[in-house]
């Protein structure tokens, strides 16, 4: 009796848990306590770090010390190109009248918990919903995309790794630009393209980026590495298998990824104001037809050959001041610089620098690993 | 009279039940994740056992519902689990009491068992599809722990005068 009466209840439960939001107060509130074993759980691995922090010898702190000045100059190195590409890509932007990109603010979260099930990849970490975390907020590691919160706790959150059978995250091939999705496998060193046709061109070794077209994950971050390419000619689609570049099982602090909280719609009428003023300045129309997206592609092919030139750079970033008055700076310059001004000329000098970002990133991701 | 008796010492199992879940929480290796033991299972088996006037269906259907929100699964999936395993147990308790430790072992598995059948069902259900055969791995190497989590519990339990 009693069996059938608990019995219905938890079935009662787990229906309304799937359903409703019913019960998601009483979940915080229980978490609240129980959360706390993950932390205690945790505490001998961390009593232990301290340990060793404490008795860490005087020549291996040194030796860390030296390694992190070199890796800070190489990455303060990178950050003062970084400023001029950024300045790059804004008014590439403008030229384009694309919506600028958000400055994404990021938070440092520390690891304190697997989820005990080994068939899914989730873990725990210390910030949950009073420090700010929504739902679906992306999760990064030093390397690349981790995952997405999915489940929040007052004080603790769970993190749904993108290895997980249950995750796909919307990618691109960063070398061309090519759409797919990966999904997790349930295998922690392994995510698949799904349905990439035999003749798409991607090859090992291309570094797959997040595209931002599932309007949860931020544009640009760098996901996983194609490992092979198979093509079985009695499959439809060719086999794609990549190697997420997070150390998703071994990273202890995370990013968490603070982007605009505005919606998708809120975003899209933006963007939409911001294109009606532009339309009201007189903004060049010739200019969006000048850069049309094909055009990237011979030019990136390109590109390692036809260093950027300097000239080019600057004609770029020195109007950058006024950023209030967009699209109708660029349509001066552009042609000033050569004497022969035609659109033509337009082209190559935006879209060489427009190649330039998938060409350096690469680079970066492969000298960090 | 009844009272006294009944709230003798009885901190301890729940004390027991405490360390059940942070074991079944704590960090495994890799390799082992898939071998980590129903600890709340099989504490809940002991004690039914032990003191089925104290720990009881209710009883594991509260700890269920502690581990759904620790493992973030549907509240309820748990519970429902560890209430059946509890019914099991109660309802073969006046034979596991005469059995010797191996064949309790083996009734153990049986149960432990079901229960994790129950428990892919569920996750079937909830869109978590899982490796059929290594999710009775857990029930057997609870099985394989049992006669030492009874010894264990058992000395606890005289020691105490646990009742």
């Amino acid at each position: 009796m009693r069996l059938l009466v608990l019995v219905v209840l938890s079935v009662a439960l787990m229906v309304v848990d799937a359903r409703f939001t019913l019960l998601k107060p009483v979940r915080s509130q229980m978490s609240l306590v129980l959360m706390q074993s993950y932390w205690i759980t945790d505490l001998p691995q961390r009593l232990w770090q301290g340990v060793a922090s404490q008795f860490g010898s005087r020549t291996e702190l040194i030796a860390e010390n030296e390694k992190l000045k070199s890796e800070n100059l190489l990455l303060q190195g990178r950050m003062q190109k970084l400023a001029s590409l950024t300045e790059q890509n804004v008014r590439l932007r403008e030229l384009l009248n694309s919506s600028a990109l958000v400055n994404e603010k990021v938070e440092v979260a520390e690891l304190i918990g697997m989820d005990p099930n080994p068939f899914t990849h989730r873990i725990i970490i210390n910030k949950g919903e009073r420090d700010g975390v929504v739902l679906g907020q992306p999760v990064l590691d030093a390397r690349g995309l981790m995952g997405q919160v999915v489940e929040l706790m007052p004080y603790t959150s769970r993190v749904l790794l993108l290895t997980d059978s249950t995750h796909s995250i919307p990618v691109q091939v960063n070398r061309n630009g090519l759409r797919a999705i990966a999904s997790g496998t349930g295998n922690p060193e392994r995510l698949e393209l799904r349905h990439v046709a035999d003749t798409a061109d991607i090859k090992e070794g291309d570094l797959l980026v997040s595209s931002g077209l599932g309007q949860r994950f931020p544009a640009g971050y760098p996901v996983a590495t194609v490992k092979e390419v198979i093509h079985d000619s009695g499959q439809p689609f060719a086999i794609v298998r990549a190697v997420p570049t997070a150390a998703l099982n071994r990273s202890r602090y995370l990013l968490l990824v603070f982007s605009d909280t505005r919606t998708a719609e809120e975003r899209a009428n933006d963007a939409a104001q911001a294109q009606e003023s532009l339309d009201a300045q007189g903004g060049g129309p010739i200019i969006p037809a000048t850069v049309p997206r094909p055009a990237v592609v011979p030019a990136a092919v390109a590109a390692p050959a036809v260093p950027v030139t300097p000239a080019a750079t600057p004609a770029a970033t020195t109007p950058a001041k006024p950023v209030a008055k967009p699209a109708a700076k660029p349509t001066t310059t552009a042609p000033a610089k050569p004497p022969a001004a035609q659109p033509a000329a337009v082209k190559p000098a935006a879209v060489k620098p427009a190649a330039k970002p998938p060409v350096s990133a690469p680079a970066t991701t492969g000298g960090r690993e | 009279m009844v009272g006294v008796t009944a709230s003798r010492n009885g901190w301890i199992v729940w004390l027991t039940f405490a360390v059940g879940m942070l074991l079944s929480v704590s960090p495994l290796p890799q390799f082992m994740e898939i071998l980590r033991p129903l600890w709340l299972a099989l504490l809940l088996a002991f004690w039914a056992l032990a003191l089925p006037q104290k720990v009881g269906m209710v009883t594991a259907w509260c700890l269920g519902l502690a581990e759904d929100v620790l493992y973030g699964t549907l509240l309820g999936q748990n519970a429902l689990i560890l209430t059946l395993i509890t019914y099991l147990v109660l309802a073969l308790q006046q034979r596991l009491r005469m059995f010797p430790m191996w064949q309790q072992s083996l009734v153990i598995l049986v149960i432990f068992g079901l229960a994790q059948l129950v428990q892919l069902w569920l996750s079937a259900l909830t869109g978590n599809r899982q490796p059929t055969l290594a999710l009775v791995l857990p029930a057997l190497v609870s099985a394989l722990l049992w006669p030492w989590v009874s010894f264990g519990l058992r000395g606890l339990r005289r020691r105490y005068k646990i009742n």
